[in-house]
């Protein structure tokens, strides 16, 4: 049975999960949730997410939520094939360095990148305004985070190491946003910049991004 | 030479790593960091700690930042003494719960916690205001996220399954925080 991903294939956390199934080379099917009857807040899905969210994994009934932790379950199952994503377990300090910029990612990019998304794309996507104080404010926090992303891109190709990583690829659903809503941002902070334009164009997110983005 | 945790003894963030190297009976010493001086964000600091926050932690030069991240690899370079705080890597299913809970308590959890500690502890520490609309938007934010919580604690003693994991002890600490302030 082919992995099946419970989500929508143009939402920012399935593709956050498709471009690691692309990487890596691995078959699979997105089943879409339906909307018109909220199926991600019925009891049914509940049981598989307790959180009403999207995306959800099921591979021949192990059910994981959660794209990063299911980013993680891919790269580890499939190490064996496609793109080296995650280090080897029992290196201790490769793994170290790796959780480390797993933190930065969720810490120091993803809280300002998906604000940023909040205000300017999916409050207007629900019919709801932007609130421009919290956009700005975002925007500023954002700039701050990157002098560190700077200070990091200076010592290593990547964040984890001289070796992409599952945590250079997560940036890209949100980045992509703030990017396209705070361009001056990722331009002014040059060794970030160079890090990302290799990120967004590799073939992976290009075809992660195929059956359309948000956009 | 003994691990060397470059802190705050009363911050958040050491505290997270002092727990568990008490979990785990692993010596250590706090270096504390002069916040008066700045020296968090002095250039010496940054290179070590490029966002010029604590804690870092110094095995023998080896130098780590990020609570979680050095929570981690004092659980895995401990793995064989203490309490057991997370699953053996090739275990793929309890290592892929382990990342669940994990993604959990820092999406479901962390975010709201944090910014009732910002309104009710650390700006008043600073002499700010806390922002009473943020307060009250934080804490209907959590109240939601916990039936979540709710649902997965049902099925498991742990959230990452019924054997303590270290992401309990993280929820421990931040909620520690949050009672004195929601009070």
């Amino acid at each position: 049975m082919v992995l099946t991903i419970i989500g929508d294939d143009v939402a920012t956390c399935t593709r956050r999960i498709k471009v690691v199934l692309f990487e890596k080379g691995v078959d699979f099917v997105i089943k879409p949730i339906d909307w018109t009857i909220r199926e991600h807040k019925t009891e049914a899905y509940l049981e598989k997410q307790p959180f009403g969210q999207i995306p959800v994994l099921d591979d021949e009934g192990f059910i994981l939520f959660e794209s990063r932790a299911i980013g993680r379950y891919i790269a580890t199952k499939y190490a064996n094939q496609g793109t080296k994503l995650i280090p080897d377990p029992k290196d201790l300090k490769a793994v170290a360095l790796f959780e480390q910029a797993a933190c930065v990612e969720q810490a120091d990019f993803e809280p300002a990148a998906s604000g940023i998304a909040v205000e300017k794309f999916s409050n207007p996507y629900k019919g709801l305004a932007t609130d421009e104080d919290k956009f700005q404010k975002h925007v500023e926090a954002l700039n701050a985070k990157l002098d560190g992303y700077d200070r990091m891109l200076t010592k290593t190709k990547y964040l984890a190491g001289d070796e992409i990583t599952l945590v250079d690829l997560w940036h890209l659903p949100h980045g992509e946003i703030a990017e396209k809503f705070a361009p001056e941002v990722f331009e002014s902070h040059p060794k970030f910049y160079a890090w990302w334009q290799a990120l967004k164009t590799r073939p992976s997110w290009i075809k992660a991004n195929e059956k359309g983005n948000m956009l | 030479m003994v691990l060397t945790i470059i802190g705050v003894d009363v911050s958040t963030c050491t505290r997270r790593v002092k727990v568990v190297l008490f979990e785990k009976g692993v010596d250590f010493v706090i270096k504390p960091v002069d916040w008066s001086t700045g020296e968090h964000k002095s250039e010496a600091h940054l290179a070590k700690q490029p966002f010029g926050q604590v804690p870092i932690l110094d095995d023998e030069g080896f130098i780590l930042f990020e609570s979680r991240a050095i929570g981690r690899y004092i659980a895995t370079k401990y793995a064989n003494q203490g309490t057991k705080l997370i699953p053996d890597p090739k275990d793929l299913k309890a290592v892929a719960l382990f990342e669940q809970a994990a993604c959990v308590e820092q999406a479901d959890f962390e975010p709201y916690v944090s910014g009732i500690a910002v309104e009710k502890l650390f700006n008043p520490l600073r002499g700010l205001a806390g922002d009473e609309d943020k307060f009250k938007k934080n804490v209907e934010a959590l109240n939601a996220k916990l039936d979540g919580y709710e649902r997965m604690l049902t099925r498991t003693k742990y959230l990452a399954g019924d054997v303590s994991a270290w992401n309990s002890k993280n929820i421990g600490l931040s909620m520690s925080l949050t009672m004195p302030a929601t009070r």
